[in-house]
């Protein structure tokens, strides 16, 4: 069991390692995704001249951006939390602690971080004067705990078998644009050749993808069937993660 | 107060023999789907251990006897291979340096971060502080990263956190020498006053001074396993024994005399024991040697007798010329002596006897035979023998 205020001192460390030694400290969370949302802005909507599909459909910057900063959360999380274990090798040797602290804390700071951004972004956007359904911000963070859980059962896995393999981390490196690619985040699902349409459900992020912008943009409708096999994946994910981390836990010493 | 603290069964720790990459992934892949990694070598084996709350123990040993391990075994940071250990009670672990201080923030968030590692609170932390930075004494420093630090400073912290945590059983490991003599009194202070309260200890240290003044029991261990284990006294010397016969074997064996020469010796009795095995003998006891001497053209021979440390540092010498005697002639050209050493004030330890024979007029020697004795007794007094001493009653030396 992992005590509150353990985790809460490895949150706020984690949170401090990633601003140490910036000047700007705490601003950069705002800032970071500002810059961006402007880079991204610039290149697709004034380059490339992106359009999103549909008579109804939003501009294209907030489509990307809907789908983006969580996967940049989710991704983020992931190729931080991979070698939460590795990365405190000396602390584990030599102190008593529930290790998965050191995973769910990572995992928790990115999630924080691009949480903040998330809302930084979506703000902007509505006061630009695009669409954004504020008040379907409730809605989002349900499906934002959801991710969490799936980022967090991937994690604990990735994390424990890190230990053993070192070469995950790399792996993960080239996996995760591979998986970003194959889901909607920067295209819809109606751009896609007819074949190839549903082949992208086999890729868990899909779903948020087009979840949020059904709740955030009202683009696009999510059966509820949907919902159930993603919460299904979500939990079996976090399940599995943490069976294997207990099962590996003991040996973590023995590799690192 | 004599409820078992710490409990271990049959403690065993091995590491998985790890080589190149491709062994990682296999001991994955064992672990994962069969639950064991067989491929290992052993560091530990063996260890059954009783530790009593209140009770105090010294684990001794060499470098890499397993002492660390067996604490890390204890303490929860490894997982025994086999066997398994229980602890009742919060631990206080100081291992190595630092107890797993993260050198990049400063000494008071790692404070923090070591008092929510042993379950406080914001608040118990808060009232704790203070008193923790008053035992460290680092001064500014305590706002510093710990990697400005000297490795004094370090332990300082270090103890300081564990001695406001009050733990059930304090677990150190070669934690006093590190800081300055002060500091080192300051925390042996703290242990003798821990253990005065009912707290339990167990601390590794190649100090005997320190492990003979906290520790009431000790434990030896050698190559992964327990080579004895009982009263303090006993098993220090036991163990600073074994050492030295060990470092005097390190030497180059010196050149042993011929048999065909003028004198040698035939036979050594210590207290009537002719083998080889060392002679175990009582501080206080008596000593007694019989030497028994060949010599070749029936010529009486001189005997030297000396008693010499394991290491060859010699605390007594004298000979049959020295004091006028003669040995008697038992047999055709057998010559017999005896000595007797009464009253031993031979500090606790192992010494050698060496006996040479030597030509009549005492100049040339003939022949080595060394045997060993092990002073046994509870004395913490230092040096090889005691000389009589008597202290002065101050009044007495004031007049």
């Amino acid at each position: 069991m992992i005590g509150p205020t353990l985790l809460l001192r490895f949150f706020r460390r984690e949170l401090k390692n990633r601003f140490a030694g910036s000047l700007s400290g705490g601003v950069w969370v705002l800032l970071q995704p500002l810059l961006q949302l402007a880079v991204t802005s610039f290149v697709f909507v004034h380059v490339f001249k992106a359009r999103v599909p549909g008579a109804d459909a939003p501009g294209y910057l907030p489509f990307l951006a809907t789908a983006f900063w969580p996967w940049t959360a989710f991704a983020e999380a992931l190729l931080r939390s991979t070698t939460a274990i590795q990365d405190n090798a000396a602390l584990i040797g030599k102190v008593a602690l529930p290790r998965e602290v050191l995973v769910v804390a990572s995992v928790l700071s990115s999630f924080a971080i691009h949480c903040i951004g998330y809302l930084v972004i979506l703000l902007v956007l509505a006061a630009f004067g695009y669409d954004i359904h504020l008040s379907h911000l409730l809605l989002a963070l349900p499906l934002y705990l959801l991710l969490l859980s799936l980022a967090l059962g991937a994690a604990l896995l990735c994390a424990a078998v890190q230990v053993f393999v070192r070469d995950l981390v790399q792996l993960l490196g080239q996996t995760l644009p591979l998986l970003m690619f194959t889901a909607p985040v920067y295209y819809a699902r109606d751009l896609l050749p007819e074949k190839f349409r549903g082949l992208i459900d086999l890729n868990p992020f899909t779903f948020y993808a087009e979840a949020f912008r059904g709740i955030l943009l009202d683009y696009g409708d999510i059966p509820p069937g949907r919902i159930g096999v993603a919460v299904a994946i979500a939990l079996l994910t976090l399940f599995v993660g943490h069976q294997v981390f207990r099962r590996l836990d003991p040996h973590f010493e023995d590799f690192l | 107060m004599s409820d078992v603290l710490v409990k271990a069964h049959d403690l065993g720790k091995a590491w998985p023999k790890v080589h190149r990459s491709s062994d990682r992934l296999r001991a994955l892949g064992r672990l994962l789907f069969r639950g064991n990694d067989r491929d290992r070598v052993s560091v530990l084996q063996g260890v059954n251990l009783e530790i009593r709350r209140g009770e105090s123990l010294g684990l001794i040993g060499e470098n890499g006897a397993g002492k660390s391990t067996l604490l890390k075994l204890i303490t929860g940071v490894l997982t025994p291979t086999t066997g398994s250990v229980r602890v009742n009670g919060e631990i206080g672990a100081l291992l190595e340096l630092g107890a797993g201080f993260h050198p990049e923030y400063s000494g008071r968030d790692n404070v923090a971060m070591a008092a929510a590692l042993h379950g406080l609170d914001g608040t118990e932390l808060r009232e704790k502080l203070p008193e923790i930075i008053a035992f460290a004494d680092i001064g500014h420093y305590i706002d510093e990263p710990v990697k400005h630090y000297s490795s004094g400073m370090v332990v300082r912290l270090g103890f300081a956190v564990i001695a406001a945590l009050k733990p059930d059983l304090l677990v150190t490991d070669e934690v006093l020498a590190v800081g300055d003599e002060s500091f080192q009194k300051k925390c042996v202070k703290w242990i003798e006053d821990y253990l005065a309260n009912g707290g339990t200890l167990i601390l590794v240290s190649h100090s005997m001074y320190h492990v003979q003044k906290l520790c009431r029991h000790a434990c030896w261990l050698r190559g992964g396993e327990v080579a004895m284990y009982g009263d303090v006294f006993d098993v220090t010397q036991s163990y600073l024994a074994w050492h030295e016969r060990k470092s005097a074997a390190m030497q180059p064996a010196r050149a042993d005399a011929q048999s065909g020469v003028e004198f040698a010796l035939l036979g050594v009795a210590i207290n009537d024991d002719e083998s080889e095995t060392p002679a175990l003998l009582e501080m206080g006891g008596t000593l007694r040697i019989r030497v028994r001497v060949r010599s070749r053209e029936d010529r009486v021979p001189c005997v030297m007798i000396g008693i010499v440390r394991a290491d060859g540092t010699p605390v007594y010498g004298v000979s049959t010329e020295i004091d006028g005697m003669v040995p008697q002639r038992s047999a055709d050209g057998e010559y017999v002596c005896s000595i007797e050493f009464r009253d031993l004030a031979l500090l606790p330890g192992s010494y050698g006897i060496r006996i040479h024979p030597m030509d009549t007029e005492g100049v040339r020697v003939f022949d080595t035979i060394e045997r060993s004795i092990v002073m046994r007794g509870a004395s913490r007094e230092f040096g090889l023998v005691r000389l009589a001493h008597r202290w002065q009653d101050s009044t007495e030396a004031g007049a």
